[in-house]
């Protein structure tokens, strides 16, 4: 379908940002996808450099009824960029400033539009970090890592990114501009900040964000560890916890995962092994040293074969280079896959893994695991070919049956991908509908019309208004 | 429907949801350590309080369900058996529910974060006396509304605190509080993650944690000398500013001791009302609004400063 | 707009190749500096989809694709391994022959390149022109020498490939090149006029039928079993792309015997006499050509660590902007590529900066600053070490 965008519309908004605002046919299919399968079209797409721009193009959409969608790199994996009824896209890739370091207060504050990557290393010949590192640091923006709550390896020990942000400027759905959290340590109020963070996107616009900076540890150390069995792993992992050592990264990869990633970054991964850990400590180097041998013996307790130290830095790159590119090398073996992101108790990772085995042979679909153990946080990776008849079916059918085995297991319905279009007609099986009417109650504080980034996180039922709730463009599943 | 609505609620929390009710004012009473922090509740509340008890504590998963009127002692006893912690740093009376409610970080927050990045899942009583849970039983979660965050530091007005989930910490091998008269910004600058460093404009103290020969190794950066532990803190004035502007605080007739690189004093004077602006303070009325029309759930208590 | 009907004739197997994950935007030089989506691989990709399923195109396709500077980044960076240059190559042929994309005075401009006598006439006027001073120093050209002296050759060990452009304007470059090499015992010859030009910028323009002529005139010139050496990383990644150009199997194997000069020298550090100490640093500016297509950018480093301290760029290989004609059409996106370059470099700290293919040379240079070949750097410090 052929959506006309208003005239007025476009007009009003060209008048504040000139050519960058986009309606041509060809560039606005671009804006319709993120990093997930889902699919849809945005009626215009605006390219702002500022604040005021952002307050300015929020009005104008207000003025003619238009929703809008705040869109960073379009790396998310769970739809919540993929637009749907007809949003005006607001993308801040542009708003890709560093304004200002302050080393004092051990905050920096960027622009929505800076990459996670680009941060951490103006940060580090300063002594620091942003702790939140997702597979896609290289090219996720903050803005995205804010409305999605963004995790990442190292987040096992630092945390995910509400712990790193202390303050966001945001414009609200309202067009009004407004300071959630502060730099000092108790800001008075309600903790609106906390509650923007993860918000998808659906509270409005973040235009700045204070990040809170990590000092660089002083002593690092990787290790890979092979298993001749994935449950060894699996078992591994618990008991490094439960030896009360909270490493600063605990990754597990399974056999097929190793053998896409030894195709692509030739680091050694051992291809025959059944199962890696990668396992990073940091921090003091006596800290460091001590949790080096309790992974070595609890690992030595449940068969591990061969335990690889990273000699130095570029081989501790190497490493970690074959586990950020994982999901994207899986095209290798097929053209197409569908990343999940649950979360389990750790002591049901064995348990949930065989399950997502024996689903997709159910399924007649390939699976491929690589995932942030330490956490329990699962990423079943179901790689197929789209060309096939009737696969995408089988694909969700098989994506349900595990989210349904996590959350059997005790576990939750994403970890750090959000719940976006993908899984939002999935929340019923983890809340009440009453837990989701009390969540829309609180996301009307910020947007009772539905203004921002309309029909994510909770299914419409639950929706008290549903202005925009008429078009699901095509493609999308939900 | 739901294939597991994260666990069902135990008889404990429909209990309390039934006390909580659907008309009346309600207060909640936990420890009554920060009794007065946002002003004292009406007297025509009625007094409930929420469930004890610690009803999972799975160790290898480092996370810990009780109920919210569980005392910080006995979670505190229950951890250290496994060498386990969550680190509140209040008073042993207080309850988890209290202390979450108040929403004040403690002591060593400079390490291990504020409190609120602790919190995975809450059963909340809201207006209407009906169970809300939120956020989620696993050490990571982003399904839904973050409500958990929303709730620490409401003072219970947007729903009563029935229990929670908390992740865990391992309790460190070492700690040792330091105490001498340097600089105190240029120690924190200088270690790596130190716990705890206070200042009270002439004396520092600091708290290192970890293994022993990383803490010895920290220690012997500095010219300090061993002390039992922190100093007490003065009264119940307490403000916050920006961790840099703790360097214009002077010893002047009241008695103080900041946090470095947080940015919270302590002090004997009582402390000002912060502002809020005006669009965060609509936006805050507008949640009270939705979340508790009446006004019956801790009626009197004031968050957001008048 | 306008429809156009078109067909990119790119396989349906590598358009669905990409999932669109985006890891290759960072890696992307127009990306970098637009923040546009029409401007990343991905986005390129998705709009080369549309182009197919709709068999339309518009004239704002046709600037998203001419916009791309080719110099394939991303297929480093993706970890698919999505083998974007190729589909692009199609997209622009297809632009070339079903779209009035190149028109005539570009085409004219590619065509002198392949005409020795033409281009050296043309160098000459510049030349002169350089004399009386009216061509701007920002342009960044070598000095031209009005008359070339002709390149000698010293036996038949080697070819030397001496391409278009470097040969008639950085023909002193070659000699710095034939030094080094002959230094390590072996002697260096020099192919005919029928090795006028590899043909790679017209490929880049969706030339190919141009491109192709070229190919099989420049193959006559190296007869023999010789390896071909080329000191152009743009012109070597080409020769070496001859076997998939042609497709023929005379083509497979001449393109096994093209080796970046570095790649052949790195095999025979041995055989060159050690410099003195101390060794100065140099930083080394990775053209794309050497390392996102042929993948031999380690090469230049080893040859260079023999004689000095080479460091690498923080930028990951991030082009410089010059993209062979690129730079010329696009100069506005082309000098802000190139300011990141620069500031990568300036970070580096060092008082030399090499670069193995000319274009970037060129580029770099008419912003200012001092870059040099890596072989002359060589060739100097083995003249000066006598």
């Amino acid at each position: 379908m052929q959506i006309s965008p208003d005239g007025n519309l476009l007009d009003d908004l060209r008048s504040v940002l000139g050519d960058r605002v986009r309606d041509g046919d060809f560039e606005l299919g671009l804006y319709g996808k993120d990093g997930s399968v889902l699919e849809g079209r945005p009626s215009l797409v605006c390219l702002p450099v500022n604040t005021d721009e952002v307050r300015q193009i929020v009005k104008i959409c207000r003025e003619h009824d238009r929703p809008f969608l705040a869109r960073g790199s379009g790396t998310g994996l769970a739809g919540g960029a993929v637009p749907v009824g007809d949003p005006v896209i607001i993308a801040t890739a542009k708003m890709n400033q560093i304004l200002e370091v302050d080393l004092e207060n051990r905050i920096a504050w960027v622009e929505p539009g800076v990459l996670n990557l680009d941060l951490t290393k103006e940060l580090t010949p300063q002594g620091f970090h942003f702790a939140p590192d997702p597979s896609s640091q290289q090219v996720c923006s903050i803005g995205g890592n804010v409305a999605n709550n963004s995790g990442g390896p190292h987040c096992l020990a630092y945390g995910v990114t509400s712990a790193h942000v202390a303050a966001i400027e945001v414009v609200l759905p309202d067009g009004s501009v407004t300071l959630l959290g502060d730099l000092a340590a108790e800001p008075p109020g309600y903790d609106l900040r906390g509650l923007f963070v993860g918000s998808e996107g659906t509270m409005g616009v973040a235009t700045k964000v204070a990040v809170r900076l990590t000092p660089n540890p002083p002593a690092v150390r990787t290790l890979l560890l092979d298993f001749p069995d994935v449950r060894d792993g699996a078992a591994t992992v618990s008991a490094i916890i439960a030896a009360g050592l909270i490493p600063a990264a605990l990754e597990m990869m399974d056999k097929r995962a190793i053998e896409i990633v030894e195709a692509f970054v030739n680091a050694g991964y051992p291809t025959e092994a059944d199962a890696v850990l990668l396992v990073e400590l940091d921090g003091l180097p006596g800290g460091v040293e001590h949790g080096v041998e309790v992974v070595r013996s609890v690992a030595e307790r449940h068969q591990v074969g061969n335990i690889r130290v990273a000699a130095d830095n570029e081989e501790r790159e190497l490493l970690w280079k074959g586990r950020k590119n994982a999901f994207g090398a899986v095209a290798r073996i097929k053209p197409d896959y569908y990343l999940h992101d649950t979360v389990v108790p750790r002591g049901k990772l064995v348990e949930v893994l065989e399950k997502v085995y024996k689903i997709a042979d159910a399924y007649d679909l390939i699976a491929v695991n690589v995932f942030h153990a330490g956490d329990g946080n699962l990423h079943p990776i179901l790689a197929y070919d789209s060309d096939e008849k009737g696969v995408l079916e089988r694909v969700h059918a098989a994506g349900r049956a595990i989210v349904t085995a996590s959350i059997e297991a005790g576990g939750v319905l994403s970890g750090e991908h959000g719940i976006g279009l993908e899984k939002r007609d999935y929340m019923g099986m983890l809340f009440s509908a009453h837990d989701m009417a009390t969540q829309d109650l609180v996301r009307e504080a910020f947007d009772p019309e539905g203004f921002a980034n309309p029909l994510k996180v909770l299914p419409s039922g639950s929706r008290c208004s549903d202005s925009f709730g008429q078009h699901v463009p095509d493609g999308a599943w939900v | 429907m739901g294939v597991n609505p994260l666990g069902a609620a135990p008889q404990e929390v429909h209990q309390f949801s039934e006390e909580v009710g659907a008309s009346d004012p309600v207060t909640v009473v936990g420890g009554k350590t920060q009794w007065n922090v946002g002003g004292a509740p009406d007297h025509s509340a009625r007094e409930v309080t929420a469930p004890t008890g610690i009803w999972s504590h799975e160790p290898e998963e480092m996370t810990v369900r009780c109920g919210a009127g569980t005392t910080l002692l006995e979670l505190s006893e229950q951890l250290a058996r496994h060498s386990q912690m969550v680190p509140f740093d209040m008073a042993p009376n207080a309850t988890v529910g209290g202390v979450l409610s108040v929403g004040r970080s403690g002591i060593r927050r400079l390490r291990y974060g504020h409190i609120r990045d602790l919190v995975l899942q809450i059963r909340h009583i809201d207006c209407n006396g009906k169970i809300v849970t939120s956020g989620g039983p696993t050490v990571k979660n982003v399904s839904g509304y973050d409500l958990c965050r929303l709730m620490v530091g409401s003072l219970g007005k947007l729903g009563c605190l029935a229990e929670v989930t908390l992740r865990c910490l391992p309790m460190p091998e070492t700690t040792r509080w330091l105490t001498g008269n340097d600089d105190p910004f240029e120690i924190y600058a200088r270690l790596y993650r130190p716990s705890s460093v206070l200042w009270n404009g002439e004396q520092v103290w600091v708290c290192l944690e970890g293994v022993s020969s990383d803490v010895e190794a920290e220690a012997a950066l500095l010219d300090l000398t061993e002390t039992e532990g922190p100093p007490q803190l003065p009264g119940d004035g307490r403000s916050s500013v920006q961790p840099k502007e703790l360097r214009s605080l002077s010893a002047d007739d009241t008695n103080w001791i900041a946090e470095i690189g947080v940015g919270i004093i302590h002090s004997d004077k009582p402390s000002k009302p912060q502002q809020v602006s005006k669009t965060n303070e609509s936006l805050m009325r507008e949640l009270e609004r939705r979340l508790d029309p009446n006004g019956r759930l801790n009626p009197g208590r004031q968050v957001v400063p008048l | 707009m306008k429809e156009i009907a078109i067909d990119l004739g790119i396989p349906h197997h590598d358009l669905v190749s990409c999932v669109s994950c985006g890891l290759c935007l960072p890696h992307c030089p127009t990306y970098r500096v637009t923040q546009e989506e029409s401007a990343s691989p991905r986005g390129r990709i998705a709009l080369m989809k549309h182009a197919e399923s709709s068999g339309f195109i518009d004239q704002e396709f046709v600037g998203f694709m001419d916009a791309c500077i080719q110099c394939r980044g991303c297929e480093t960076a993706c970890p698919a391994g999505v083998e974007f240059g190729s589909m692009m190559e199609a997209t622009r042929e297809a632009l070339a022959t079903q779209t009035s994309y190149q028109p005539w005075w570009r085409r004219l401009g590619y065509r002198t390149l392949g005409r020795p006598t033409v281009l050296a006439f043309a160098s000459r006027v510049l030349s002169l022109l350089q004399r009386i001073k009216v061509v701007p120093k920002k342009l960044g050209l070598p000095q031209i020498p009005i008359i070339q002296r002709r390149l000698l050759a010293s036996g038949t060990d080697v070819w030397l490939f001496t391409g278009c452009i470097m040969d008639a304007w950085m023909r002193d470059t070659h000699r710095a090149v034939q030094r080094v090499v002959e230094a390590t015992g072996a002697g260096v010859q020099f192919p005919n006029k029928a090795a006028a030009c590899c043909g790679a910028l017209h490929v880049h323009a969706g030339l190919g039928d141009e491109a192709r002529i070229l190919a099989e005139k420049t193959m006559t010139a190296f007869p023999g079993s010789a390896p071909i050496l080329v000191d152009s990383a743009g012109c070597g990644a080409q020769l070496k792309d001859y076997g998939h150009l042609l497709g023929t199997e005379l083509a497979e194997k001449f393109s096994r015997r093209v080796f970046d000069v570095h790649e052949w020298l790195a095999e025979r550090l041995d055989k060159l006499p050690k410099s003195q100490e101390p060794r100065g640093r140099v930083a080394v500016q990775d053209p794309c050509h050497l390392r996102h297509v042929q993948k031999s950018h380690q090469a230049v480093y080893q040859v260079l660590a023999h004689f000095t301290e080479p460091l690498g760029l923080d930028d990951e290989g991030l082009c410089c902007g010059a993209g062979g004609a690129y730079s010329a059409f696009h100069q506005e996106t082309a000098s802000q590529v190139r300011d990141r370059k620069i500031e990568s470099i300036k970070r580096a700290g060092a008082p030399e900066v090499a670069s193995a293919n000319p274009g970037c040379l060129l580029h770099l240079r008419s912003a200012g600053v001092e870059v040099r070949h890596p072989l002359e750097i060589i060739d100097s410090i083995m003249t000066k070490d006598g």
